[in-house]
């Protein structure tokens, strides 16, 4: 176990450098560069702009900057924002994504397990159809459709949650960006719940549980579930690791100051150091999530061993 | 499963009608204005003002966005007047200038105060400017500030001649072609009495004399570009043979502080539209200790020191801005609101919902978008003034077939800019500049829209068939293309446009919709065959904005055509200072260009925004930026706007100040 978890510990190291050279040059040839706009700027302002950030240097020597950076963790300041650092960018929005994250992943374990797991348990009964339903427009329905709708009933008809803006967890800004950030984790997980469980409660050790004469509900939770919810668990853990590192649309659609807006809009702006930054921070939250995710697997699921 | 898919359709059904429903709920009804008028209790404004901005230091961001930012944070020598844009007294309470124009003299007021209470005197400003041109800022507006003498030179890093024999300079005049080189100016300095006559040109220095001697000779800083000039100038590379080469420093730059409430700048050559460059937020006040202590950190809300009627209380990054009223400010007395919020969000769509829901007063310009008109523009909260903006089409004029001014001609002639403009909800732009932003301003006119003769222009350029006539067939409309990024109405625009073509010409144009840094590098690079799209907004109210745009051979001027003649009379506009007599010599200009045709005008843009009708004091005018001392939120229904503004009368007349709503 502890060699298998130092091994793909190690692994990250390469995983980043690939991530971030293939970024680099990504960024390198799209045409244009931070300052280039609709209003051109004078030849000699150009000129003092590329001194200032070191832009005249053969590319090997920027390469080099890129993988220093790289190496320390800290990709400088950004090229758009004058004076700000590209971590301090990051611990400024990461808190943002990952409390709507982390609340849009709660909400859709809750909710998604409940409704897959009452599905399996009365299959093709109308709870069952009800509830496939459902899942079914969460994932047909994209979060930037849902999320519009979402305001236009609750903000601009019934006047309950503002349309926009963040004012932290506590507050009613957080409400419709979760759900819609959510939807279509609900669906999924509800639908991977159903199958599991479908699957796990025809199997004999079910059936063994019931002969003992455990209850349903303890037939459920202690040994249905723990089976039913591998592919949940192989899903979700991935899947936070996108949900609390940002999401555009969302953010985009009610303007919260998080990661994802940062990200959108340092593409559009050629911001070197952001775009490379976080990037960084995503490839290696997903390589840690895919690992908790494996290590998750040994303590639920008695029959797998590293 | 057919039992449950019918089951699937009936519930999505249901749940389709009950959206329809509420939407139509939300909509209808006989509105007057757009959602919720309940103003705020608190004296506050909330505004958006676009993206997060690249930073609040008045002299590094170049978007609109940050400049109405920094319009309620730094005061500069003037300020835009809240309606026509025009500079009004500010932090100079009165200015004169000589004679010819190539000298400005600003009088500046005694109680000016920096937000921690220090006073604002003329050295802050020749900081401010000096600041602004310094190499390693970076500025990207620092070419506003190029008719200043010796500025451009100190912006680019070059370098004086001294002959330590003769000591003295080496001299521009003795080396340039005397053609292109710039004005002769009152080079002898004169006394200031005889250069100001009745007015007030401050006192005396050396530093004016120095001013007034002929331009020295200016080289490029850089060894290899110095070489590559001399060598194509041998005369001047035995002039420079020995010499020693003094970089051009901050303190060469052509503005003094004979004393502290005195500022004196020398121009390059006569600049009628200086003054109105002003206001611009790179010539705002900005405070030297501060900048100097922090570096790029000082526009943190815990180090900042600004000059204006509000001061930054706190800036939550992608979130809000939020500026309070400055008591140590001069005019604070006649500021009225407490708080202004700006909210950092560019989603037009978000916006509406947030003005709807009554979370915010005012929207920046063109946040309605077109296809919202329609439950939008009969409303009494939009705003659709004319803006000192325009669209227009870049042609290439050094390749393929638009290479030929008949055939530019002919596509410009064949486009029904009357119903683009009707169809957009705009007013089609006529000339290069726009129309009824500049009072006086004779205004040449653009050929009208003709498709026959622009068939006939196209036959004559060689597309013709047996008997003389355009044939479509001949004309290589794959050898050009439209280029356009996708903000706005860009691409529907350039459908309207390959429309107007296919149904005028006969001819299919295709569009290449590209990203939008992609575009701009390949429109810059002039690597695009046919058309380019693009706009441009004022920098400053005069109608030399615009048609500088073409003044220099490269750089904004991405046509390719580059005329010495069009430049010479600009020139000479500039140097005339009768008002009406200079724009006359700029719409000779004007002329010239719309006669070559480098560019299809397209139209002029709108404010198209959003205010509630109990904001005063915050006008949709031609530069959409908003001097925020003005604005106030009325309690009284009664005096609400129901529509737009009154800005027929400026605010200000020159030197009188009335403020509105005290």
């Amino acid at each position: 176990m502890l060699r298998f978890i130092i091994r793909r510990i190690i692994i990250i190291v390469p995983m980043l450098f690939i991530v971030v050279s293939l970024t680099w040059a990504l960024v390198r040839l799209a045409p244009g560069n931070f300052y280039s706009g609709e209003k051109k700027i004078a030849p000699a302002v150009e000129a003092n702009l590329r001194e200032k950030y070191g832009l005249n240097k053969p590319w090997y020597v920027q390469y080099s900057k890129v993988l220093k950076s790289l190496a320390r963790l800290d990709f400088g300041t950004s090229l758009r924002y004058e004076g700000q650092s590209v971590n301090q960018i990051l611990w400024r929005a990461l808190p943002v994504s990952a409390t709507l994250g982390l609340t849009a992943y709660l909400l859709a374990l809750v909710v998604g397990i409940t409704i897959g797991t009452l599905a399996a348990l009365k299959p093709n009964s109308w709870l069952d159809s009800l509830s496939m339903v459902l899942a079914m427009l969460g994932i047909s329905v994209p979060n930037f459709v849902l999320g519009p709708l979402l305001v236009l009933l609750f903000s601009l008809t019934l006047f309950w949650f503002p349309p926009a803006l963040w004012s932290g967890f506590a507050s009613r800004s957080i409400v419709l960006p979760a759900i819609t950030l959510s939807a279509i984790y609900i669906a999924y997980i509800a639908r991977l719940t159903r199958s599991g469980m479908l699957e796990v409660m025809r199997s004999d050790y079910i059936r063994t549980a019931r002969a003992k004469g455990l209850s349903e509900w303890q037939v459920v939770t202690r040994h249905g579930l723990r089976g039913g919810l591998l592919p949940v668990i192989s899903f979700s853990g991935p899947a936070l690791a996108f949900l609390i590192t940002g999401t555009v649309v969302v953010e985009k659609i009610f303007a919260l100051p998080g990661l994802g807006n940062y990200f959108i809009n340092a593409c559009f702006n050629r911001d070197e150091p952001l775009i490379l930054g976080i990037v960084a921070f995503i490839a290696i939250s997903v390589l840690v999530f895919n690992l908790l995710v494996d290590i998750s697997y040994a303590i639920i699921d008695p029959r797998i061993k590293y | 499963m057919s039992a449950s898919a019918a089951r699937t359709t009936n519930l999505l059904g249901i749940l389709c009608a009950c959206l329809i429903v509420v939407g139509c709920a939300a909509s209808a009804k006989n509105e007057v204005f757009f959602g919720k008028t309940n103003p705020p209790r608190e004296n506050v404004l909330r505004y958006v003002s676009g993206s997060e901005p690249e930073s609040i230091d008045p002299q590094i961001p170049i978007g609109q966005n940050e400049a109405r930012i920094c319009l309620a944070l730094y005061e500069g020598l003037a300020e835009y007047d809240p309606k026509s844009s025009q500079p009004i007294p500010a932090l100079a309470e009165s200015w004169d200038v000589n004679k010819d124009w190539s000298e400005v003299v600003f009088h500046l007021r005694r109680d000016g105060r920096f937000s921690n209470g220090d006073p604002i005197t003329a050295r802050d400003f020749v900081y401010t400017i000096r600041r602004g041109l310094t190499p390693s800022v970076a500025a990207r507006y620092a070419s506003l500030a190029y008719p200043i003498k010796y500025s451009q030179a100190f912006n680019e890093g070059g370098v004086f001649v001294f002959d330590p024999n003769s000591n003295s300079y080496l001299l521009e005049r003795d080396f340039s072609e005397a053609a292109a080189s710039p004005v002769a100016l009152s080079s002898q300095a004169e006394a200031l009495a005889s250069e100001y006559g009745e007015k007030q040109g401050g006192p005396d220095t050396s530093f004016h004399h120095l001013m007034h001697l002929p331009m020295r000779l200016v080289l490029p800083g850089k060894e290899k570009k110095r070489d590559d000039l001399l060598d194509k100038n041998p005369k001047l590379k035995a002039a420079v043979a020995g010499k020693q080469l003094v970089p051009v420093k901050a303190e060469d730059v052509g503005v003094e502080a004979p004393d502290d409430y005195t500022l004196r700048i020398s121009l390059v050559q006569p600049t009628p539209y200086f003054i109105s460059m002003m206001p611009h937020q790179f010539f705002r006040a900005i405070h030297q200790k501060t900048i100097e202590k922090f570096g790029s950190a000082w526009t943190e809300a815990a180090n900042i020191v600004t000059s204006g009627p509000f001061k930054l209380e706190s800036w939550k990054h992608y979130d809000r801005i939020v500026v309070t009223r400055d008591p140590d400010y001069w005019d604070a007395a006649h500021v009225q609101l407490d708080k202004i919020v700006f909210y950092l969000l560019a989603d037009t769509v978000t916006m509406l919902n947030l003005y709807k829901a009554g979370e915010l007063d005012v929207t920046y310009n063109h946040t309605v978008p077109a296809a919202w008109l329609e439950v939008i523009g009969h409303l009494k909260d939009f705003m659709d003034g004319p803006e000192a903006g325009i669209d227009f089409y870049n042609f290439n004029t050094t390749s393929g077939p638009t290479k030929d001014v008949r055939v530019r001609k002919a596509l410009n002639m064949s486009i029904d800019k009357k119903a683009l403009a009707a169809w957009r909800h705009v007013a089609p732009l006529t000339a290069m500049t726009p129309d009824g932003i500049f009072p006086g301003y004779p205004q040449p006119k653009a050929d009208p829209f003709d498709p026959e003769k622009a068939k006939r222009l196209l036959a004559d350029a060689g597309y013709k068939d047996a008997a003389g006539n355009f044939d479509p067939k001949k004309f290589q409309a794959s050898e050009i293309e439209i280029i356009t990024n996708t903000d706005g109405s860009n691409v529907p625009y350039a459908e309207f446009i390959q429309a107007q073509w296919k149904q005028n010409l006969g001819t299919t144009v295709s569009i290449r919709v590209m990203e939008n840094k992609t575009w701009s590098e390949a429109q810059s690079k002039l690597d695009y065959k046919g058309m380019s799209r693009t706009g441009w907004s004022a920098d400053y109210m005069d109608p030399f904005t615009f048609l500088s745009i073409f003044y220099t051979p490269a750089g904004t001027n991405s046509t390719g055509w580059w005329d010495p003649k069009y430049v010479a009379l600009l020139d000479q506009a500039n140097r005339t200072t009768d008002k009406l007599q200079r724009y006359q010599l700029l719409s000779q200009a004007e002329q010239l260009l719309l006669d070559a045709q480098p560019v299809i005008p397209l139209v002029v843009g709108t404010t198209r925004l959003m205010k509630k009708p109990y904001v005063k004091g915050v006008y949709p005018n031609a530069a959409t930026l908003i001097p925020w001392k003005y604005a106030y939120i009325e309690r009284d229904p009664s005096k609400w706007d129901y529509g737009m503004p009154d800005m027929s009368e400026p605010t200000f007349t020159y030197g009188v100040k009335s403020v509105p709503g005290s």
